[in-house]
């Protein structure tokens, strides 16, 4: 018989307290989930290995790396690939969903073509074959018009407009082959005010913190967490700097967002405010004596003196006037930010999208600058991304520009003016024979979105309509015909986004054959051209000698010095990204090498040394640019030769001469919005992404319609108050286009002098489910008999969208729409106010567009607005066309 | 008159009736889901639209698909443009009633029902090939064409004196009846000539509808159609969940 010894409590505690202490002790069995995430998985309930393939996620366009396991031919889960040094294994909620999109029965999977009225609804369906004919045969009409009438412009009637177009060229090929220039993008509903704020200064796209690194983060109007730019790789490693590097974080946002709410310290300031608060933080640093004016003068084209000259009016006080931040708290945070090193801003749609976003983007971009932060461990860097060549031969552009592509008044908007193509296409500005729509969606996502509406039902304005979307969205409901592209993951893309540190290339392959004989979108553009020009006399067809996509992808990725010897595309293929830096590190999260130490990413690209040979014949001015053969190519600092920077000079260009030469002051300003001048009974809208869903294209995908599906106006509780308003109550929000009828929610998480509303709600297209349907009708056969819908869709609310009346107006700079300066007011509900009301005017946002253009740098109010620039205002350059570009 | 069915009906005895009784009532069977399949399978085309308004319009008016003046009078490209609108929007386009029993069962299209008669194709010697792009195995027509080709089979096969393998066909086909069209084939086609707009395919689903229970009454037992009719009305228990609970979170 064991005899047990007597053992106190007090033993007990010993024993424990001893071997809490040895941390060697522990279970070699149990790993948290978030440590084991391998590339592996298993089936439920064979258990057997899935198979596993790499892709490269496109929910939204963040192109996170992806592994997508396959069984019995299936998609049956997504995860992170470990591979990709960026994203770390990591999806958010909306990669995860994403396969939901193959199986969804509201998917067109056959081409169809209209036989009712554009926009009943009628259709019949055809083959691929008939669907490729049909459009070639139209678009080989408009080229032999254009060759029997001379007119090269006419080419340009063949329009495409994308949203997403991640295809790495073959948009720009099929375009330029068939001659056309007109391609437009979604850019200027988007960030490009932001890019535009900051090209010129250092070049391409937008910075890439260095957050796990950093001190202290200042993010300007920014949901790091959850919607930003690179959401997943920057909030993963936002976290680690400010949960790991305890680093501070300070966010200004007019809206608590979750990003907000987890910050340090959160700042409501008046919307469009943002750029008075970033130069009034300059002008504390500057004037200090904080700032690192050693790197001003060696990398900046502006001095010390003349910044603080042009900085004496943005006080903390003036700050103050304008934003309602207090004067001493931008003075504390400005000497906080200027001392703390390494620190970094980060900044996305907040304060670019509004009229003259791009200054306020230049405002924060220059704190950076004169802390000398940037491209420093820790700081703000470079962006970091990776190109491929394209196969040859590569099509010319087409010899005709296109207004439409490019509006001539916006000469410093790289990235197109989009807004404008129905208001051009109405006033017979720019003429369409053929318009293509390519993932993308301006009726419901544009401002004003009932002006597309208007534009594309008209079949004089559009004569043939063509989308080439899988979903039967509010802008492919009105097509002609329709060829449905494939889901993301069943098609090939090159990819490479700067998403982080590391720059990569990825790749997007069929993880499972396209669905039901579907064919990809590249495919078809190898068709359409064939067919156009089937001979070969047109000269297109030599562009388009593909025997399918993959040859294509392998005409990309063969030939790429590095990649080609580990296998070229048959190594993207196993992989999905390249470089392969290392591993990610199970408990620190960290790319490490075999070794265990940390990958360097690299930091002082701009410190690139011009080599001797490249040096032969330049010379060094007293700017200290290196020049050779009248360009400057590098900058001379304590005794070497640096590549610099990527804008107008390769120094950061806190002057920008091409502001200058359309009379924009070159110096990042402030300029006081309209709707700083509302009046006391009027709010701003603005208009916010959420964590779980894109701005368009997830209401269709169940588990995150459950999660998010509806999207009621955040309003103060004292603004609320002030109109008798009670949470959820129904409200009326008018703005000078109309009013749509919502619920408010009242919150203390939103300016007094704001209203917040969600997008990606309110859907009158886009499947059942995004609309549902089957609340509204005999739930018997509307969903096509899915029971899950039927039964446990448990919410009947799918939101209101308010884009329809949101005003048209663009920053004149760098063309992005004006998101956040609509104002409205807001009343409760009146007599006969349905629920989901939307009354505008088609009218009054033709006049917007006239009003906006009055802001262009050749309207009246942009001189009236820019009366400190020194120019010869009676001859600014005359408007010239120019290609369009992304 | 014995249905061919009849013979291997759950728990069911053999009977010992005329045998080409039987074989005329298989052929006749075989035919009528033939016809049904292929009007479903995809859109009627001349030679088919020629049979409906001639030869078949008696026997299908009989059968209650009656065919209305403009049917029959319209030219033929103005009904057979209308028909393909039609089939399109009732059985294609996005909105539609998904013929697909991976639809019906699950909410999403190409699922494990799709193997399942994919299996029992390849198992009879067959295998599908899509036409057009976005078709499966679980298409409603292709199921009823696959379950008149077992019934056809089974009348050659009883027709040559080859019980033994009358009685392996007649057993598989009851099986695919009961298993893979019984459970939502009646269900689906209820709905789906509800949400139809044109009378030629209300009262071809009917009667779709109307065959299938009759057939499946034949073969199945009291306790089967008991759990075959709950299945078709698709009625799974809701999820209990308080939607109020958002309200924590501020939406």
């Amino acid at each position: 018989m064991i005899q047990s010894a007597k053992i106190s409590r007090r033993n007990f505690i010993r024993l424990g307290s001893a071997a809490a202490g040895v941390a060697s002790i522990t279970s070699n069995r149990l790993v948290a989930m978030e440590q084991n995430l391998g590339g592996t998985d298993f089936s439920a309930t064979s258990g057997v290995e899935r198979q596993s393939v790499p892709y490269t996620c496109m929910t939204c366009n963040i192109e996170d790396g992806g592994i997508a396991y396959v069984e019995n031919g299936r998609v049956v889960k997504l995860e992170g690939n470990m591979d990709h040094a960026n994203t770390r294994g990591k999806l958010c909620a909306k990669g995860n969903s994403g396969f939901l999109h193959i199986y969804d029965p509201d998917r067109i999977m056959t081409p169809l073509v209209r036989t009712g009225k554009r926009g009943e609804g009628k259709w019949k369906r055809i083959s691929y074959d008939e669907a490729t004919t049909l459009l070639a045969e139209k678009l080989r009409k408009v080229i032999d018009r254009a060759n029997s009438e001379h007119d090269l412009k006419i080419l340009n009637e063949m329009v495409f407009k994308w949203g997403r177009d991640r295809t790495g060229g073959a948009v720009s090929r099929f375009m330029h082959a068939l001659g056309s220039n007109a391609m437009l993008n979604h850019t200027n509903v988007c960030e490009s005010s932001k890019k535009v704020g900051l090209e010129p200064t250092w070049g391409p796209d937008i910075e890439s913190c260095d957050w796990a690194n950093t001190k202290y983060i200042l993010n300007f109007g920014s949901n790091i967490l959850e919607t930003a730019y690179f959401m997943n790789p920057n909030a993963q490693r936002c976290v680690d700097g400010v949960v790991d590097n305890k680093a501070k974080i300070v966010s200004f946002d007019v809206r608590l967002s979750n990003t907000a709410g987890w910050s340090d310290e959160w700042f409501a300031p008046f919307p469009g405010t943002d750029g008075a608060i970033a130069l009034a933080m300059n002008h504390v640093i500057l004037n200090e004596g904080l700032a690192d004016e050693k790197f001003i003068t060696d990398w900046t084209n502006v001095t010390v003196d003349q910044l603080k000259e042009h900085l004496k009016p943005y006080t903390p006080e003036f700050a103050e006037q304008e934003s309602g931040m207090k004067a001493k708290d931008i003075r504390r945070i400005a000497r906080e930010f200027a001392t703390t090193k390494p620190a970094t801003t980060f900044s996305y749609r907040g304060p670019c999208k509004h009229v003259y976003g791009s200054y306020q983007e230049a405002a924060i971009n220059m704190l950076n600058v004169i802390t000398g932060n940037v491209e420093i461990k820790g700081g703000y860097c470079l962006p970091r991304g990776m190109g491929w060549p394209q196969p040859q031969p590569v099509p010319p552009a087409g010899k005709v520009a296109s207004a439409m592509a490019a509006p001539p008044e916006y000469p410093l908007a790289s990235h197109a003016v989009s807004t404008h193509a129905p208001y051009m296409v109405k006033k017979g500005q720019a003429k369409v024979s053929i318009w293509m729509s390519y993932y993308d969606n301006p009726v419901y996502t544009y401002p004003s979105s009932h002006v597309w509406k208007d534009m594309l039902e008209d079949e004089s304005l559009i004569p043939f309509l063509v989308s080439f979307s899988p979903y039967m969205s509010e802008t492919t409901e009105l097509s002609d015909l329709i060829i449905p592209d494939v889901t993301y993951l069943e098609r090939h893309d090159p990819e490479s986004m700067p998403s982080g540190l590391y720059p990569c290339l990825s790749i997007r392959q069929p993880v499972i054959k396209p669905l039901g004989g579907t064919q990809e979108f590249r495919q078809t553009l190898i068709d359409v051209i064939q067919k156009v020009d089937p001979d070969g006399s047109l000269g297109m067809k030599q562009y388009f000698a593909f025997k399918s996509p993959e040859e294509w992808m392998r005409a990309h990725m063969d030939n790429i010095p590095g990649l080609k010897e580990e296998g070229g595309w048959d190594f993207m293929k196993k992989k999905g990204v390249w470089p392969i830096y290392g591993k990610v590190d199970p408990v620190t999260a960290k790319i490490v090498d075999k070794n265990g130490n940390e990958v360097d990413p690299g930091y002082g690209l701009h410190k690139s040394e011009i080599s001797t040979l490249d040096m032969a014949g330049a010379v060094v001015g007293d700017d200290n640019l290196i020049r050779k053969d009248g360009n400057a190519i590098g900058v001379h600092v304590d005794g070497k030769n640096y590549k610099g920077f990527g804008g107008e000079t390769p120094k950061l260009n806190l002057f920008k001469e091409s502001y200058k030469k359309y009379g924009f002051n070159p110096l990042p300003t402030y300029k006081r919005l309209p709707s700083r001048e509302k009046k006391a009974n009027e709010l701003v809208l603005t208009t916010y992404k959420v964590n779980v869903h894109t701005q368009s294209r997830t209401a269709s995908l169940k588990y995150l319609a459950e999660l998010y599906h509806k999207n009621p106006a955040w309003i103060n509780p004292k603004t609320a108050s002030a109109r008798g308003i009670k949470d959820g109550e129904l409200i009326r929000v008018s703005s000078s286009l109309g009013h749509i009828v919502t619920r408010a929610h009242i919150t203390e998480g939103i300016h007094p002098d704001v209203m917040a509303i969600s997008t990606a709600c309110g859907h009158s297209a886009y499947g059942r489910l995004a609309q549902l349907k089957h609340k509204q009708a005999d739930a018997e056969w509307a969903l096509g008999g899915d029971p899950d819908i039927i039964n446990n869709v448990w919410w009947d609310d799918k939101g209101v969208h308010p884009n329809p009346i949101i005003k048209l107006q663009v920053d004149p700079i760098g063309g992005s729409q004006g998101w956040y300066d609509t104002v409205v007011t807001v009343e409760k509900a009146q007599d006969g106010d349905q629920y989901g009301d939307v009354n505008v005017s088609v009218e009054k946002s033709l006049q917007d567009y006239e009003e906006t253009l009055r802001f262009a740098y050749n309207g009246d109010m942009h001189r009236e607005n820019h009366k400190e620039v020194d120019i010869d205002w009676d001859n600014l350059p005359k408007p010239t066309m120019k290609s369009g570009g992304h | 008159m014995i249905s061919a069915n009849q013979q291997h009906s759950e728990g069911g005895q053999q009977t010992s009736a005329n045998v080409t009784t039987l074989i005329d009532e298989l052929e006749a069977q075989a035919g009528l889901y033939r016809l049904c399949g292929r009007l479903l399978e995809s859109e009627i085309d001349s030679p088919l639209l020629t049979m409906l308004r001639g030869e078949l319009r008696e026997p299908l008016a009989e059968a209650g698909v009656i065919a209305n003046t403009s049917f029959i009078e319209d030219s033929e490209d103005v009904v057979l443009e209308r028909l393909a609108e039609e089939y399109t929007g009732l059985l294609i386009a996005p909105g539609a009633a998904m013929p697909y029993a991976s639809v019906f069962e699950t909410g999403r299209m190409f699922q494990e029902p799709a193997d399942r008669a994919e299996k029992a194709y390849r198992a009879a010697g067959w295998t599908f090939r899509s036409h057009m792009s976005g078709e499966f195995p679980d298409h409603l027509g292709v199921m009823l064409s696959f379950h008149a080709i077992q019934l056809q089979a089974q009348a050659d096969a009883r027709r040559a004196g080859d019980n033994e393998t009358g009685d392996t066909i007649a057993e598989r086909s009851t099986r695919f009846l009961i298993e893979q069209l019984g459970n939502w084939a009646p269900g689906w086609c209820h709905m789906a000539a509800k949400a139809s707009y044109e009378p030629f395919y209300q009262q071809l689903l009917t009667l779709v509808e109307q065959n299938l229970w009759a057939d499946l009454s034949a073969v199945g037992s009291n306790e089967t159609l008991k759990k075959l009719t709950e299945l078709n009305r698709r009625k799974p228990p809701k999820l209990d969940y308080d939607a109020d609970f958002r309200k924590a979170s501020g939406l």
